[in-house]
């Protein structure tokens, strides 16, 4: 891995010796350099624990860092006042891993409520939403309410209402969490669809069977250390039976140790 | 800039018709505590209203026989101010104070007749002291009526100061009690609908709306319930007026008794006012902790 100063391009985000500590003796994150591209697919990945919520939260400005810097789009996250947050969040699209949608609503109108919040007028939510769903492929459940929906529709539904403000980069916390393989593999498509139209996304998971199947950049975090940044390639049919062999014993989610490429 | 205000109303007309009995609570206690105040105060101001009719307790009114002669008015007027605590000594002549009454009292009753007035003086003490021993010296004064010959009514001075302070007193504890406790139950409700719409919030929070789109909806609501309280309230002190009025409108027929129309609309706007800028400050209180942005 290398520090911002080695590149010469801006990056979309970058985290600059960051420091997170939560009292004395509790670090969420201990001296982290990162740097992710406009445009690029980064996981988050490492046990419970490990500092990557509170990644997450330092890119949303939940979390402001102890030491350090964040920085998007060249602009310091940390120093912003509370006042400038919301213009911050109208850059990101941030995905909960509860989905946080509104029981009441229907689909279209939990799409259209975040819009009419931003301040979009009727006309625009008429236009826009349709087009929104179309891109999450829930066009034609856009009259259901969320208890008639699956787990992978109802995430569908909060990555689209993510994608109100059309923003350039795309932060989920573990949108795998609540859903089984054959959904969560669907929600990875749909992300991985949304960042080959150029959207940068950071994904939080700690499900390695589907992080490892993305052929993406994989960060892995362990205790507020990056213990390892790497590309994974296509994982050999062999290595996927493996993985799904140890996904059913239970023992995924440890980030591979004998790869601690640029740590630092 | 529209867009965002209709939105941010209609949120607050939703978040208002959520909780509705604690709404009922605020509201209720909001107009019974704004009706003690509001009532409170016009009593205090048609008492001491009364209060600036009747002498001072530093005058007194001194009245001669009917058979006093200009002489004797001479006369009365120096001895009185010999008198140690009396300031000053003003000749009131009958034939000025009978033209005052008639102009005053302009009804058949007067027209006709003698003039019945005695002559009289308007007495200023200098210490209230000595107005007792003032009193007995010009009751002693042969030519002084001696039927209410000294008319001084420092007790019903005392009476009215003893009425106006306890209306203070009773305005300021009880009114403020029930103001407090009404502000507790706005504050509540704030935090209930706050807690109702916590769904909303968050998402209104990821997607980057503004503070303001984000907080208004609840001060709109804590001001809706301060004004709905105000105007029960204003209603409750004029219906309170009305039954007043009638129940004392056999001692209230003189010309000089009649008040002036009740000022609905000053006391509307002021009570509406009151009420509004209270549900703001206490909705502004509710949403400070739980709307931070995070």
């Amino acid at each position: 891995m290398s520090t911002a100063s080695e590149f010469n391009s801006i990056p979309h985000l970058s985290f600059e010796s960051v420091e997170v500590k939560f009292s004395d003796v509790v670090f969420g994150l201990r001296k982290v350099f990162l740097r992710i591209e406009p445009g690029e697919f980064v996981f988050l990945t490492g046990p419970s624990g490990a500092g990557k919520s509170t990644m997450l939260k330092l890119i949303t400005r939940e979390v402001r860092p102890t030491q350090g810097r964040v920085v998007l789009n060249g602009r310091e996250i940390g120093r912003i006042a509370t006042r400038h947050i919301p213009g911050i969040r109208r850059q990101m699209g941030i995905v909960p891993q509860d989905f946080a949608l509104l029981p009441r609503k229907r689909v279209y109108e939990n799409i259209a409520y975040a819009m009419r919040a931003v301040g979009h007028s009727k006309r625009e939510v008429r236009h826009r939403v349709p087009e929104i769903l179309d891109r999450v492929h829930m066009g034609l459940r856009a009259d259901a309410f969320p208890h008639e929906l699956s787990g992978g529709e109802q995430q569908r539904v909060a990555i689209g209402r993510a994608l109100v403000n059309d923003p350039p980069l795309l932060i989920a916390d573990e949108p795998t969490g609540n859903l089984d393989p054959e959904h969560s593999w669907e929600i990875m498509e749909l992300l991985k669809e949304l960042n080959r139209n150029g959207t940068t996304v950071v994904v939080a998971s700690h499900d390695m069977l589907v992080v490892n199947r993305m052929e993406e950049r994989i960060v892995t975090l362990d205790q507020g250390l990056i213990v390892s940044d790497r590309k994974q390639s296509a994982p050999p049919a062999a290595t996927a039976v493996a993985l799904i062999e140890e996904s059913d014993s239970g023992s995924v989610g440890a980030p591979p140790r004998e790869e601690h490429a640029g740590v630092q | 800039m529209f867009n965002r205000i209709e939105f941010v109303i209609s949120e607050a007309l939703k978040a208002f018709s959520r909780n509705r009995m604690m709404t009922v609570a605020a509201v209720t206690t909001v107009a019974v505590s704004l009706f003690l105040l509001g009532g409170l105060s016009y009593a205090y101001y048609r008492i001491d209203s009364y209060a600036k009719t009747i002498p001072g307790k530093f005058r007194m009114l001194v009245y001669l026989r009917d058979e006093a002669t200009q002489k004797d008015v001479q006369q009365v007027a120096s001895q009185i101010r010999s008198i140690p605590g009396v300031a000053s000594v003003a000749w009131i002549p009958k034939d000025k104070a009978w033209l005052k009454w008639k102009a005053d009292h302009p009804t058949a009753l007067t027209e006709g007749i003698d003039n019945p007035l005695p002559e009289g003086f308007r007495v200023i003490l200098s210490d209230l002291k000595k107005s007792d021993a003032v009193v007995a010296s010009i009751k002693a004064i042969p030519m002084v009526a001696p039927e209410n010959g000294v008319l001084y009514m420092r007790q019903e001075q005392n009476m009215v100061d003893g009425l106006l302070a306890r209306l203070r007193l009773v305005g300021i504890s009880v009114g403020g009690v029930l103001l407090a406790i009404a502000g507790i139950l706005i504050y509540n409700a704030i935090r209930l609908t706050v807690l109702s719409r916590r769904v909303e919030i968050r998402i209104m929070q990821l997607v980057g709306a503004s503070r303001p789109t984000v907080y208004v909806p609840f001060l709109i609501e804590g001001m809706l319930q301060g004004v709905i309280g105000a105007v029960i309230a204003s209603g409750l002190v004029f219906g309170a007026y009305q039954g007043f009025e009638t129940a004392i409108s056999p001692i209230a027929s003189l010309p000089q008794n009649q008040p002036a129309a009740f000022p609905y609309l000053p006391v509307l706007g002021f009570l509406a006012g009151a009420g509004a800028l209270y549900g703001i400050l206490c909705s502004t209180l509710a949403i400070r902790a739980p709307l931070k942005y995070r």
